[in-house]
């Protein structure tokens, strides 16, 4: 990852959401991305130029435009239209990006497009986040990484984050997906947990 | 065992790439049946290996052109449905509505301290008409203030009228029982024509009134008998004695015709009479 005194950043054109430049390098804010906040504590897996990413949940397309700076192609999965329209603004300028208009929960509707992967990146806000998670990881290569930011409080508003958190964590363990790294996103995001996988 | 991927298929080690545009690449990939146990997933090395194409750029750039297509398509789909356009002018009724009272109180307040002498106490005149006595023949920004909560006004009854001629083209049925604008008002809660449509007739009897459902589920307060249909003349008019009973005699038809809407989307004589006739039967009291 690359960071200016302490600020992540990425090389790209700017402009694509009225973010801070720094000289040529774009700032990624870890208040307005998941994927920064979890960069910004240390933890997360580290972005090269030769990956292949799977982005599910990739709504206006923020986010993205990052990853996209970073690696060589992004596969961006969304399902909703009005997000849509402004993806396909976000790509226009951007190559390495394949916009995917599907759901998430049926990878069978675009399998035939995404080739294997080294990294997905999921942050969708449905209840059965995990089971969308392990119905994706056979896009996965072996020992590929998987993260997951788990919005606690679309699962389930009744239950404590703490107990949708660990019963996540197993589910993804005994589905495949080891989990080698976790966090809470606090203070940048509240109930939001990354879970970080290594497909076994 | 033969595989299926976007750019052609592929049989054991032999591989049939598809020939042609990226338009017939789309029709192509969307006609695609694929069952995800039996899906082995691939590298986009073998596109270029049976000559799809040359480079990997040239694989990603044909990959997102045909991507892109898909996408405009099926936010047209999405965007074609009838409703999606009447939820917005709804919601931008319900906001004039808003802008428009905010506004009027405001002009009153300020309206106060111009003239000390003014008071509203034993006035009938409507906050319309009051608006318009008070702010004409005044100059600069206060008289502006008064001409645009007119033309807002005008707005707002240009849409009522279009609200209500879309809503008899997109809900026929719904319309034809409680009117074009609470017909609208219905679709907008309910989030759409299929959610409609999918709502038991008890839960459109309620629809509107979350607040006393839920304190009446969560505390003893009484069930409310309705919730945006009480604004249909048939159920405020009703006799208190009978108004929960119009409802929900209203709620259940409205039911039934969400679902001629949704799937017939014409207007159905031989449902709507007996309807309109038993909702009346039931206004008039045992």
């Amino acid at each position: 990852m690359i960071w200016a005194g302490g600020v992540l950043v990425s090389q790209g054109e700017g402009g694509v959401y009225g973010e801070r430049m720094l000289g040529e390098a774009r700032v990624w804010d870890p208040y307005r991305s998941k994927l920064s906040a979890l960069y910004y504590l240390k933890k997360g897996v580290e972005l090269s130029p030769d990956m292949r990413v799977l982005y599910l949940g990739a709504a206006h397309g923020t986010t993205v435009s990052h990853v996209a700076d970073y690696v060589e192609v992004v596969y961006a999965v969304e399902f909703a239209p009005r997000p849509m329209q402004d993806l396909l603004e976000v790509i226009q300028r951007r190559g390495n990006v394949v916009p995917i208009m599907a759901d998430a929960a049926q990878p069978e509707q675009y399998a035939p497009i995404v080739e294997s992967v080294d990294l997905i990146y999921q942050d969708v806000a449905q209840p059965d986040q995990v089971t969308i998670a392990l119905q994706n990881s056979l896009f996965l290569k072996r020992d590929g990484a998987f993260i997951l930011m788990l919005k606690t409080r679309s699962v389930d508003t009744r239950r404590t984050p703490d107990s949708v958190f660990s019963e996540a964590a197993a589910r993804l363990d005994s589905g495949g997906l080891a989990v080698t790294e976790s966090t809470w996103l606090a203070p940048y995001y509240q109930d939001h947990a990354a879970i970080v996988c290594k497909k076994a | 065992m033969m595989q299926s991927y976007w750019f052609g298929d592929v049989d054991g080690g032999r591989c049939h790439p598809y020939s042609g545009d990226a338009a017939g690449l789309a029709d192509r990939f969307l006609s695609l049946q694929i069952s995800i146990d039996r899906f082995v997933p691939f590298d986009g090395t073998i596109a270029l290996d049976c000559g799809f194409c040359h480079t990997r750029a040239d694989y990603l750039s044909k990959l997102r052109e045909m991507c892109v297509i898909i996408a405009k398509r099926r936010i047209r789909e999405q965007y074609r449905q009838k409703d999606t356009e009447l939820l917005q002018m709804v919601r931008t009724l319900d906001e004039l509505d808003t802008v428009i009272n905010l506004l009027s109180e405001r002009v009153t307040e300020w309206h106060h301290i111009r003239q000390p002498s003014f008071s509203r106490k034993y006035r009938r005149t409507p906050v319309r008409n009051l608006v318009m006595t008070i702010t004409q023949r005044s100059r600069g920004a206060f008289g502006r203030v008064g001409g645009d909560i007119e033309r807002l006004s005008e707005t707002r009854a240009m849409l009522a009228r279009e609200v209500s001629e879309r809503a008899d083209e997109v809900m026929p049925n719904c319309s034809a029982l409680i009117g074009g604008l609470v017909a609208s008002r219905l679709l907008l809660q309910a989030g759409g024509l299929q959610a409609l449509a999918r709502l038991p007739g008890s839960a459109i009897q309620v629809l509107g009134a979350r607040t006393a459902l839920f304190s009446h589920l969560r505390a003893s307060t009484p069930a409310p008998k309705h919730g945006i249909i009480f604004q249909h003349r048939r159920v405020h008019n009703a006799p208190r004695p009978v108004r929960g009973r119009v409802a929900r005699v209203l709620a259940a038809k409205l039911a039934i015709a969400a679902r001629l809407d949704l799937y017939r989307g014409v207007l159905v004589p031989e449902f709507i009479d007996p309807a309109q006739a038993r909702i009346d039967a039931v206004g008039k009291g045992p």
